[in-house]
């Protein structure tokens, strides 16, 4: 049976994707703050980009809070705008 | 009456004095425009993330008050005119945002969680066995 079933829909090489959780929800935050540099820090890249939904898995309503969180942070110097 | 926040930083050339002088004049502003200042909170002297006007330090200070809608542009007005404001940066406090609203209170006591734990690595197992069931019972009428 589950044979089948794997065989309907073939996954195009490589493993199953693991489900990946909003990890704001996880620990129930309900305001992100852009004074938080240690928590936003985690949510860009080494080049100061933020990491988008398919990397972190965040839910959407937490990555709009996220990206205004690490935007102020960014007019008020602390964060970078960009690095290298 | 709406809730802000407002962050400034000043040139870390300012004399210690003056800075004082500097941040007790804008809390007077929010205070004389109708607003009240709830918190000051001084982060001290911080690297900046970038250079502003070739500055690589910034004293910043947190301020949370509040006031009528117009209060902000004042505020932002005076901060613009400062020359030791190197940067600034007010933000409205949304209700929800600011903690007014209560947290539901959990009423469950202590030992029903413990057991919680193990059941909720049991129940997507306990899903995926009917779901691999019902999917096959679907199929068979429908290629009949």
């Amino acid at each position: 049976m589950s044979e089948d079933r794997g065989e309907k829909r073939p996954r195009p090489r490589g493993k199953r994707p693991r489900r990946k959780v909003c990890d704001f929800c996880v620990n129930k935050i309900e305001y992100i703050d852009y004074k938080d540099v240690n928590r936003l820090r985690r949510s860009i890249n080494e080049r100061g980009k933020i990491l988008p939904r398919r990397m972190t898995g965040n839910c959407a309503k937490h990555q709009r809070q996220l990206s205004e969180a690490i935007k102020r942070a960014r007019a008020i110097a602390l964060l970078p705008y960009t690095v290298d | 009456m709406n809730k802000y926040e407002v962050v400034y930083i000043i040139d870390p050339a300012v004399e210690e004095e003056a800075r004082k002088e500097l941040i007790a004049k804008f809390n007077t502003l929010i205070a004389d425009n109708g607003g009240s200042v709830d918190k000051v909170e001084e982060w001290g002297k911080r690297r900046l993330a970038y250079a502003i006007n070739y500055k690589t330090e910034g004293y910043y200070v947190l301020v949370n008050f509040q006031g009528e809608a117009e209060l902000p542009r004042e505020l932002e007005r005076n901060l613009q005119i400062s020359d030791s404001v190197i940067r600034y940066q007010v933000i409205k406090l949304l209700e929800r945002k600011a903690g007014v609203k209560p947290r539901p209170v959990r009423v469950a006591p202590a030992a029903p969680e413990a057991e919680a734990a193990p059941a909720a690595e049991e129940a997507p197992v306990a899903e995926a066995v009917p779901a691999a069931e019902e999917a096959p019972a679907e199929e068979t009428p429908a290629v009949e």
